[in-house]
């Protein structure tokens, strides 16, 4: 076979599995954007899709019915979420230390509601999945089909909340308090904005949405659970929001950058080549470390990012 | 116009409010009406109580007790949400603005009565533009409010509230920040506002803005409300002695003296604010030997980026600091402590010192090195020494050394301050707002002091926006305006109308410049 | 009728007895919590945490083991007190850590047969290998700083980020330059004059622990008693003020970022010559950030940074072994230890309230604790 074949089934197999890969992290990034934008670094999205992972796989074990699944999962992350909402927005503790106490709290829960839910169960019990679902015609487009258009349902939905999201961001009143909370919060608060509530409503949408990209991971890619499933995705969707400038659309490209770099990592070790895989994989966050370095000028983070806001 | 509404009823009233903060009361009992149509000032110096009341009324602060009626109904009135639903706008010393935002989203923010749940800010910016052309308040409705100049960014403000219908307009020293023409402007707006039926209050201090603009004026001096009338049946002396609540013409002994030789010199000082703009213009002075020279003008004209530049604080974009002769310009804040500069910040709580350290602790800030070994140590009985003497010469209260310096009074913390810096025994001064928001009591304990480190031949320049105080304690007055120094007069020859005027951005006609 | 009714204070309480209170309930409720989490699997509460006492605490091996694992622990904390009451809110503690392994580890492996240090006694070796893994902790946490102090970048997140590089780094070294020759992505076994010698027979505590608690006096000294300190606390509470005071922030701040990166990175270093012994993937496992909350914990003061991280090792340990001899999964003890802290942060609001008792004719207040 010739070069030109054994490079479009390499790109073919590279895109594809950069899509996948990064479907889960587009949508814990989309969450966490909100939280981070109404002035919340919620860190806590890793711990939140743990628990997600484990309701999603655990009902879906019992129910045979991955949606249930996922809505459970969604319903747990709201759940843990308001609990982090308090802790940040009344209880005002450190942001970072909360989301990573959370995140040891969230694998004891998830571990401890495993093993209590599989005693006497022998041998990993696989779940049902979201199957592929290839778009009539579309997939059919040679290299773009196959790459676009043969993907699970999950993965289609995420795509279309990146338009719903940057729409309530920017065209709604919702969209508009929340920004506002995430800039200015003593501004907003005069305005007459509940600067309490936009926070807690950024944080619960990163919490569904960081617990259904938990449901993702074992929904569509896995089809088990455990404890090391996340493994650090969630604090790759808060390097994703901050990559791609709490903007909805450059985080969805943020997400495909870093979902890409995994997947060539991949690949290059099947095909051998001589570069450390790691430097591949660092890349993204040494882009990241440059952009908001100050070198290259100042970034706009939400400017009361972390700022702890108490009405008088 | 006043007369018109003299009879009518209050619009908004606040009955017996109360309000208490860590160790002081903000308001004790306080009523404050206010009538449709009419410019209300809320007059008193500075921690006198009054933002907090209009805070409270526009539901920003939540209060103790009492009650808020409008149209003479008891309201529930327990966030700003209330508040605008009810018609109040607030417009604070501080712009509530978002500054990525534009202006057109910044006006819309937080209105929630609309049953929609999308923004279109097409129309809400043709609506904008309506309301500007009908108050003769331009504005631009997609600029972005973070490049806007300060009274264009007021304008923004301004429209917020019409546009949420408004029908109290609450403005918090909104001259402070303005220029001479900026405040006409304003005023004009505020007139045609308030003929619309419109009911205004301007919280200030500046006793000739309330002679200019208002019907009515409202006291308050530590928390009470001293007195209540009507603008043009008062004058400025009875407003001054009501709101400071002692004689205005407070006097510092103080006898002639030759000043000495030319101590600190500035030539051609240039520097920038926060904001990297211009805000110190080609800035001539000299101060000599055993002379106060003070620098009168209203805030914000740069008094702040002088005293930075002269220590190196503020970015110097031209000219020199020379002291004793010598260029000091580019020498860092640390070096200038070392040659006997010293420098009494105006915001005495977040520069002058630091809250959560104890006295003794902030007895050596600035002067830390002289406290530790040669090890690096610090020498705790020494500062235990130092502390002491210092809470003893200049009576600060309570004398403890372990007292956290963040609980102090400001009479005491400014005590600490300046004590702290006469007590290193420099050879100038640079002082700034001195007796800003002090009681009597320690108002004459710092103009005691300065006039006796210049009676001891130092150099001190005294930045002031009291007039009072300038009068009082200065040898020679220059004044300063828009970054530049407009005039320097002799005190003995100056009138308050001339420094007046020249506050006001008009150059003496005589030296305009370098002092003799 | 008499009742109760809850006001909000003005300022919150802050009297030790109200605090150690506090702590104590918060204590209680997670111990209570986990207690109720073990009944499914049939354990006696009271006994599974005495198993748990006895063996993070009580017995002599034990303690050594929890001693073993306060050790980087401190380190990290003292790191964490040193950048954050500096202003400097870093958070790449992880990635100092392991660069300091990797330090470590090369500077070991230069004692191999054959290489440089050869038969290198150890009292030489040990200021040699504290030198080499501080000064690369140091300028792997300067980069940030360097960032911060002179661009004014946001150094949370860079700091962040920079731990993933450091994870990858290490994984980089690992496979390639330190590898070991055999299947496993592992550095070779270090020589056993570069490790930390054992303190006591019967127990695995090894000097680690002896320069964490050298680490901590010198901290405590540095900071709380040296002008330094001063420099560095008053850049902390306030920058405007340091300028004023004649204090050079961003020098400050860099120094700072130094001696954080330099603290974290003998975390690694005591691991890797301490317990590991050879440099591997995935050895972090969160101690960068558990040391974080450690020294919050402890108020930010060392001396109750090495309080709150003796107690936390000592729960760690004490899981691992209730997880062996009762058969209860070692997850009800990262619950408890958890629920602790977050109780003790949600505490926090409730210092602001107080409980006044309501009669008909007068109302006396009741103080909560203090």
């Amino acid at each position: 076979m010739d070069q030109g074949f054994t490079f479009s089934v390499f790109l073919v197999a590279w895109l594809t599995a950069a899509i996948r890969l990064s479907g889960p992290l587009l949508l814990a990034a989309l969450g966490e954007t909100f939280s981070e934008r109404s002035g919340l670094l919620n860190i806590g999205i890793e711990g939140t899709m743990l628990l997600g992972a484990i309701t999603s796989y655990l009902v879906t074990l019992w129910t045979g019915s991955p949606w249930l699944g996922l809505l459970a999962a969604m319903l747990i992350g709201l759940l843990a979420n308001t609990f982090l909402a308090w802790m940040y927005v009344q209880v005002q503790a450190n942001q970072v230390v909360v989301g990573i106490i959370f995140n040891i709290l969230a694998l004891g829960v998830a571990s401890y509601t495993y093993r209590l839910s599989m005693e006497g169960v022998t041998g990993p019990q696989k779940v049902a999945m979201f199957e592929p679902i290839p778009i009539p015609g579309l997939a059919a487009i040679p290299i773009v089909g196959p790459i676009l258009f043969t993907h699970s349902i999950l993965l289609y939905l995420t795509v279309a909340l990146v338009a719903v999201a940057a729409f309530v961001l920017y065209r709604t009143r919702f969209g508009l308090q929340l920004r506002a909370a995430g800039e200015n919060p003593r501004a907003g608060s005069a305005a007459g904005i509940d600067i309490v509530r936009m926070r807690y409503a950024g944080v619960l949408i990163s919490g569904i949405a960081a617990a259904a990209a938990g449901a993702y991971l074992v929904l569509v890619q896995v089809g088990l659970f455990r404890e090391t499933i996340v493994a650090g995705q969630g604090f790759i969707a808060l390097a994703i929001v901050i990559f791609g400038r709490w903007d909805p659309w450059k985080v969805a490209i943020a997400a495909f950058v870093f979902g890409a770099a995994d997947a060539l990592q991949l690949s290059l070790q099947l095909f051998q080549v001589g570069l450390p895989p790691q430097l591949l994989l660092s890349l993204p966050y040494l882009l990241t470390i440059l952009a908001m370095s100050g070198i290259l000028g100042k970034t706009h983070q939400p400017e009361a990012l972390m700022a702890s806001y108490r009405r008088e | 116009m006043a007369a018109q509404n003299e009879e009518g009823d209050p619009a908004y009233s606040l009955r017996q409010i109360v309000k208490r903060f860590p160790g002081v009361v903000a308001n004790d009992h306080v009523n404050f009406d206010v009538r449709k149509g009419e410019i209300h000032a809320l007059l008193g110096e500075n921690g006198a109580g009054k933002s907090t009341l209009m805070q409270i009324l526009y539901g920003q602060y939540g209060r103790d007790s009492g009650d808020i009626l409008v149209d003479g109904q008891v309201c529930a009135l327990d966030s700003t949400r209330d508040a605008i639903r009810l018609g109040i706008g607030m417009i604070h010393q501080e712009f509530m603005l978002v500054r990525r935002f534009s202006v057109v989203e910044n006006v819309i923010m937080g209105i929630g009565d609309d049953k929609r749940w999308t923004v279109d800010l097409k129309k809400a910016a043709d609506r904008l533009r309506e309301l500007s052309l009908q108050h003769g308040l331009h504005v631009e409705p997609d600029d972005i409010v973070e490049q806007l100049p300060i009274g264009v960014q007021q304008r923004v403000e301004i429209l917020k509230l019409l546009y949420r219908n408004a029908r109290l307009l609450i403005l918090d020293e909104p001259t402070a920040v303005l220029t001479p023409q900026e405040t006409a402007g304003l005023f004009v707006v505020l007139r045609h506002l308030a003929s619309m039926g419109h009911s205004i209050v301007i919280v200030t201090h500046k006793l000739h803005e309330i002679m200019e603009i208002s019907d009515r004026v409202t006291i308050m001096r530590d928390g009470r409300v001293v007195g209540a009338v009507k603008t043009a049946l008062s004058c400025k002396d009875e407003l001054a002695r009501l709101m400071v609540g002692r004689d205005v013409s407070l006097r510092a002994e103080k006898a002639p003296r030759q000043p000495g030789k030319p101590l600190l010199q500035l030539e051609g000082l240039s520097a920038l604010d926060a904001r990297g703009a211009r805000a110190l213009n080609a800035v001539a002075l000299t101060v000599h030997e055993g002379e106060i020279l003070g620098v009168a003008g209203v805030d914000g004209n740069g008094q702040s980026e002088l005293a930075g530049a002269i220590m190196n604080l503020a970015s110097i974009t031209g000219g020199r600091v020379l002291f004793d002769g010598e260029d000091v310009t580019r020498l860092s804040p640390a070096a200038h402590h070392e040659l006997g500069l010293a420098y009494v910040p105006a915001d005495r709580r977040h520069v002058g010192s630091l809250g959560e350290l104890p006295i003794h602790r902030n007895a050596i800030l600035g002067r830390h090195r002289q406290f530790a070994s040669a090890c690096g140590l610090m020498e705790e009985p020494k500062i235990g020494q130092f502390a002491d003497a210092l809470i003893e010469r200049f009576g600060i209260r309570p004398k403890r050394p372990d007292y956290l310096a963040g609980r102090l009074s400001g009479g005491n913390l400014q005590k600490l301050i300046l004590g702290r810096e006469v007590m290193r025994d420099p050879r100038a001064i640079v002082i700034e707002q001195p007796t800003r928001g002090l009681d009597v009591g320690a108002i004459e304990v710092v103009w005691r002091e300065l006039i006796a480190q210049r009676d001891a031949g130092k150099a001190i320049l005294l930045i002031s926006a009291e007039l009072e105080e300038i009068f009082n304690l200065a040898d020679r007055i220059a004044v300063i305006y828009e970054g530049r120094i407009m005039g320097i007069v002799k005190t003995s020859e100056a009138t308050i109308e001339q420094i007046g005027l020249m506050m006001a951005g008009e150059a003496h006609p005589a030296n305009s410049g370098a002092p003799q | 009728m008499k009742g109760f009714s809850v006001e909000r204070r003005l300022m919150p309480v802050d009297t030790s007895l109200s605090l150690a209170l506090i702590t104590l309930l918060s204590v209680v409720a997670a111990l209570v919590i986990g207690g109720v989490l073990m009944m499914p699997f049939g354990a006696n509460p009271f006994l599974a945490y005495w198993q748990l006492f006895e063996a993070g605490f009580a017995t002599w091996r034990g303690f050594g083991f929890t001693l073993v694992k306060a050790a980087p622990l401190i380190m990290v904390g003292l790191a964490t007190i040193c950048a954050w009451r500096t202003g400097f809110a870093y958070l790449g503690f992880e990635g100092c850590l392991l660069i300091g392994a990797a330090a470590a580890t090369w500077t070991a492996m230069q004692a191999l047969p054959g290489a440089v240090l050869e038969g290198v006694p150890f009292f030489m070796f040990l200021p040699m290998v504290i030198a080499v893994s501080m000064l690369s902790g140091a300028i792997w946490s300067g980069i940030v700083g360097y960032f911060k102090s002179r661009f004014g970048g946001n150094e949370v997140i860079t700091s962040l980020m920079m731990n993933y590089v450091a994870i990858f780094l290490v994984q980089y070294l690992v496979s390639g330059p330190l590898r070991a020759k055999g299947d496993l992505p592992v550095s070779p076994r270090l020589p056993e004059n570069t490790w930390l010698p054992y303190l006591f027979d019967g127990s695995r505590a090894h000097l680690g622990i002896v320069m964490a608690l050298v680490a901590t006096l010198l901290v405590w000294v540095l900071l709380l008693k040296s002008r330094v300190g001063y420099e560095l606390i008053v850049t902390g509470l306030n920058p405007k003020a340091a300028r004023y005071g004649g204090i050079n922030v961003g020098t400050r701040q860099l120094l700072a970022s130094f001696l954080a990166g330099g603290l974290a990175a003998m975390a690694g270093t005591v691991d890797i010559l301490g317990v590991h012994h050879r440099l591997v993937d995935g050895l972090a496992e969160g101690t960068g950030f558990v040391g974080i909350v450690v020294a919050l914990l402890g108020k930010l003061n060392p001396i109750g940074c090495v309080i709150a991280a003796i107690l936390y090792a000592g729960l760690t340990v004490g899981a691992d072994a209730m997880q062996r001899q009762a058969g209860l999964p070692a997850s009800v003890i990262f619950i408890v230890q958890s629920l602790i802290i977050l109780f003790v942060l949600a505490s926090d609001i409730l210092r602001y309230y107080r409980i006044s008792r309501v009669g008909p004719a007068k109302t006396t207040p009741v103080e909560v604790s203090g």
